[in-house]
């Protein structure tokens, strides 16, 4: 009988003491409970970091753990926001234009309301009819099933394309490099059906929740990212515990080994790469609703760089790692850049971080993979090591 | 048939028409000995009228007999004329005149004498702009024939901007004494074009319209399209004339139908927005139609309530689809051509089909010329990339920012250097000096503690790019900086209307070819090469021969690195230089590199011509939508791997092993 995983991975009770703790702190010091310590949209920009953490965790399993360097995931992340953001960009239009058809002497026709939402929707484009990708956008359902299976079904023709002919190391890291450019320079296209470079906007009204405050919809974001990170957590920790993360962690190390040792390795790629392609979506979904906006540009191949980025300053290879490199990197990154930090007066020059915060990341990030490989978490080793 | 002209005066006065008549009389006599009337001040009395006020309508008349008169005098004439200098005296007498304060400076239209005279009594003639074109037209053919060669030039011009069927005999006249080569084949093309629509037989028409098939301008095919033009008409049976093709109107009902409408052969449509329109219209008591507005919510309920109105004569019919259809299939739609002759039209067809064969061969060969300049750019781009990669396996993310500082050192010494042919040859050098050390540094601090980490060289090198590019901005700002290049690459190689290529993208080709001749011979011919593919093959191996593996490394690095600096300087002179640029090739080179093969230059140039000749062509096949083409050639490059995943050269053995 083999000890429960969380026995063996006891990072999990500590990682979700520490996710209730913080949760249950900005919830109370939010506007929605009235303390209004925190303000709303530093409440959105913790959700959001939290989604972002989510999408970490998966990297973290599909490259620390299994050692598939993929450069591609925030395509996934993306094609989830596209999905809830179709439904909620049509659910909204829907509900303002039937608002203002319903002044008109005659009751519109279904037909006549689905060309004025068309119209609303895909007016910036020079378009009126819905792309056959619209098909179920008006369905929550079908929508919320898009964002797990469009992710999967993308993940999993791709994987067995590349895993089955030994696609591997730098290749598959540019091969995935390739798939989000080519995804992203899709859907900068006025007619792929999706508004072009305009993107999906509007997101962060939830249709029937009109009367709903943004402190209120934002908390109740915020609750489900936090859940969704918890539960993501324990899940990625219960694949790479036990006997198929052994095999996983095998294959990171040593894969022809793992492959003469009589596992089908290629099947076990497969689904860490889909698996963590549809927690990606999942992570985008929810991201996506607190942005309020997503275009092309979010799924472009610097964002899906910068996501390996904070793996590595995380700390490959320990769940908790990728949170606390995505948590940091994308928090200091929003306080410098958003003029947080006191500009440095030399003199001579004056170092504005607006301007120098990239070059600051830059130079850390030879710094940590220089000095520092097992990245921040990497500290947590000296805290818990036994005395020996 | 001068008789009949000159008896068919426009104002009959009199005394007018009888001189007239006379000198008609005298004229006609003249015209059996062919223009015995070596007098032009005689011809212009018989139109004296017309001289002094021509209108546009009438004015022909008058400048057919000049021409017919063969006069040398007529040309000066028409040009004074035109230009507003020639003078009516107080007995008619027409003169050229020079005004001069009170003066007038008289010359005789035929003997030339001057006298200088009181101004009085004399009257400036001034021709309007209708009447000065069709005086211009009538002296293009004397000018067709002018001693002087630019003359001559404008002239043809003139007619090639404005052909008109009455150029067509001078212009074939002048042909034959045309001292001036160019200018003869120019005119020879003219007339073939002049004659092709305008001749008098159809045999010369369809004799000209058949060896236009040889000719790829654009002139030539625009000759044959105005043969070719149609008209698109409807009818209740199939028309007379000479029918282009007959046309489907079930191909786009709506369409086709709204022409019956507007031939008046059928009701207006009614579609959904008539139908709302016409019920918004006729509302009573809370029902439209008898049905009560709350139910009117579907295209069926509002169908019935419209036939309801229409059955009361409110409005006009509901024409459905199947109105429309029986509408539609009642009547014939054709395109009837323009030109009445159908073996003209039918040989003009053929002649445009032969000539937009030829020219898709040229846009072919066009199209080949873009895919090897599009290849030696990304060679340009990826060769670096693929020294670093390729040799060393070390992924160098920061390669783009190499090529960007590469183009600012360019940008940076022409603001010193004012004379672009030599600061470019200056840049060149600075730039694979500065990029070299750059990639020395780096090599130095960074990579060289990262040789067992490969996928980790690519985050340090990441951290490095996006440090270099943010840099770039602080100093040089976020806006395009200039890259000028010198005069002599202006310009395109024009070899026909189709195929032209600019002079840079042909610097850019040599720039390739010489790069790859100098890196293979760096590689295969030198002691540096040795060690290079010794090292490359089996450090361990090489180090216990004595080479010194960290040395090589370095070199390696700054060499693949200066490369990108040039590949900057390149790049830079056709595209602008912005800190971003780096970042726009990065993921192109990389793909160049994998489809290649690496660790081969051959392979570069294998992945570098596929990835530039597949990415014109495919924009050939989608011309309006560049995005579209890239998205396809990345998914085709994807696709590629699965069944080459080592690229198209492959290195085999021992070497292949990672």
């Amino acid at each position: 009988m083999r000890k429960s995983f969380i026995a063996e991975n006891p990072s999990v009770l500590w990682f979700l003491a520490a996710l209730s703790l913080f949760t249950l702190t900005v919830v109370l010091l939010s506007e929605a409970t009235g303390t209004a310590m925190i303000s709303t949209s530093f409440v959105k920009t913790l959700g959001k970091t939290l989604c972002l953490c989510l999408i970490a965790i998966a990297m973290d399993v599909v490259w620390g753990y299994c050692g598939i360097l993929s450069l591609g995931h925030f395509a996934f992340f993306g094609i989830g926001g596209y999905a809830i953001g179709m439904w909620l960009m049509y659910a909204r239009t829907e509900t303002i234009v039937l608002e203002s058809l319903q002044n008109q002497v005659i009751p519109p026709t279904p037909q006549e309301v689905s060309d004025a939402i068309g119209n609303q929707i895909f007016g910036v484009v020079g378009s009126s009819e819905f792309p056959l990708i619209w098909a179920f956008a008006d369905s929550l359902f079908l929508q919320l099933l898009m964002v797990v299976l469009i992710p999967g079904l993308l993940a999993l023709v791709f994987g067995w394309l590349a895993f089955r002919s030994r696609v591997t190391g730098v290749y598959l890291s540019i091969l995935t490099q390739a798939m989000t450019l080519a995804l992203s320079l899709y859907l900068f296209q006025n007619d792929s059906g999706l508004r072009g470079n305009n993107g999906l906007s509007g997101l962060q009204n939830i249709p029937g929740f009109e009367e709903t405050s943004q402190a209120t919809i934002s908390i109740v974001f915020f609750l489900a990212s936090s859940v969704a990170l918890g539960a993501g957590y324990v899940f990625f920790a219960w694949i790479v515990t036990g006997k198929m993360g052994s095999v996983i962690k095998g294959i990171r190390d040593n894969e022809a080994r793992v492959r003469f040792l009589g596992y089908h390795v290629e099947s076990y790629k497969l689904f860490v790469f889909t698996v963590t392609a549809v927690i990606s979506g999942i992570a985008g979904a929810l991201y996506y609703p607190q942005a309020g906006i997503i275009n092309p540009g979010e799924i472009a191949p610097i964002a899906s760089i910068y996501l390996a980025v904070w793996v590595a300053i995380g700390g490959r290879g320990r769940l908790y790692g990728a949170v606390i490199g995505a948590a940091f990197v994308s928090l200091l990154s929003s306080w410098f850049t958003g003029g947080g930090a006191p500009d440095i007066d030399l003199g001579v020059y004056r170092i504005q971080w607006t301007d120098w915060w990239l070059v600051l990341l830059g130079v850390s990030f030879v710094a940590v993979t220089l000095f520092f490989p097992k990245g921040i978490g990497g500290l947590f080793d000296y805290l818990v090591r036994k005395p020996s | 048939m001068a008789l009949f002209r000159g008896s068919r005066p426009k104002t009959p006065r009199k005394l007018d028409a009888m001189r007239r008549f006379l000198l008609a009389i005298a004229l006609c006599l003249g015209a059996l000995t062919q223009a015995q009337a070596d007098d032009l001040q005689q011809i212009l009395q018989v139109h004296a009228d017309e001289v002094a006020s021509p209108s546009r309508r009438s004015v022909g008349v008058l400048l057919d007999d000049l021409v017919a008169s063969g006069l040398p005098q007529v040309p000066r004439f028409l040009e004074e004329w035109a230009g507003r200098t020639v003078w009516q005296g107080p007995d008619g007498r027409f003169f050229f005149g020079q005004e001069d304060g009170d003066q007038i400076t008289l010359t005789d239209l035929d003997s030339g004498e001057t006298r200088i005279e009181g101004r009085g009594g004399f009257t400036q003639l001034r021709p309007n702009g209708g009447v000065r074109r069709l005086i211009g037209t009538a002296l293009v053919q004397y000018q067709l024939e002018d001693p002087d060669i630019s003359r001559r030039e404008s002239a043809v011009a003139a007619i090639a901007r404005r052909p008109a069927a009455d150029q067509l005999a001078p212009l074939v006249a002048s042909i034959e004494g045309e001292p001036d080569d160019t200018l003869r084949a120019r005119k020879t093309q003219l007339a073939t074009f002049l004659s092709a629509r305008f001749a008098d037989t159809p045999q010369e028409r369809i004799a000209a319209i058949d060896s236009l098939a040889q000719d790829t301008t654009v002139e030539a095919r625009s000759v044959l399209n105005q043969i070719l033009q149609t008209e698109a008409g409807v009818a209740a049976s199939e028309p007379d004339g000479n029918i282009a093709r007959l046309l489907n109107p079930m191909e786009a009902p709506d369409e086709y139908y709204a022409q019956l409408v507007e031939a008046g052969f059928a009701p207006a449509q009614t579609g959904p927005a008539v139908i709302r329109a016409a019920l918004e219209a006729h509302i009573r008591d809370g029902t439209a139609g008898g049905v009560p507005l709350a139910q009117l919510g579907t295209d069926a309920a509002r169908e019935r309530a419209y036939a309801a109105l229409s059955k009361e004569g409110l409005v006009p019919p509901l024409v459905t689809v199947e109105t429309r259809d029986y509408a539609l299939n009642a009547y014939v739609f054709y395109e009837l051509y323009d030109e009445p002759n159908a073996e003209i039209t039918a040989a003009a067809e053929a002649a445009l089909a032969s000539a937009e064969q030829r020219v898709a061969f040229a846009q072919a060969a066009d199209l080949a010329l873009d895919g090897l300049s599009l290849a030696s750019i990304y060679f340009l781009a990826a060769i670096g990339l693929a020294i670093t990669f390729g040799v060393m396996g070390v992924i160098n993310m920061a390669h783009g920012e190499f090529i960007m500082m590469g183009a600012y050192t360019g940008y940076v010494v022409q603001l010193f250097v004012p004379d672009y042919t030599l600061s470019i040859i200056i840049a060149l050098p600075l730039a694979f000096a500065v990029t070299f050390g750059a990639g020395v540094t780096m090599e130095r601090l960074v990579i060289r503690h990262l040789y067992h980490r490969p996928l980790e060289t690519l985050l340090a090198t990441f951290g490095i790019s996006i440090a270099l590019q943010q840099l770039a901005k602080n100093i040089f700002g976020t806006q395009a900086r200039p890259l000028t290049s010198p005069g002599w690459l202006d310009g395109a190689w024009v070899i026909s209307d189709v195929i032209q290529i600019s002079y840079i993208r042909i610097a850019i080709f040599v720039l390739a070819l010489i790069f790859l001749a100098l890196i293979l011979f760096v590689l295969k011919r030198t002691r540096l090469g040795l060690e290079v593919r010794a090292v490359t093959q089996n450090p361990g191996m090489a180090a216990s021969m004595g080479i010194n593996p960290d040395r090589i490394n370095m070199l390696t690095f700054g060499l693949g690195s200066g490369i990108a600096g040039i590949a900057g300087v390149a790049i830079g002179l056709y595209a602008k230089v912005t800190s971003e640029m780096g970042a726009d090739y990065i993921v192109q080179s990389f793909m160049t590199v994998v489809v290649g093969g690496v660790g081969n230059v051959w392979g570069t140039l294998a992945g570098a011509s596929l990835i530039g000749f597949l990415q014109k062509g495919i924009e050939w096949l989608n011309p309006s939508n560049t995005l579209a083409a890239q998205t396809y050639m990345i998914l085709f490059i994807i696709l590629f791997i699965q069944f080459r995943p080592k690229g198209i050269v492959a290195l085999k053995g021992r070497a292949a092993a990672d």
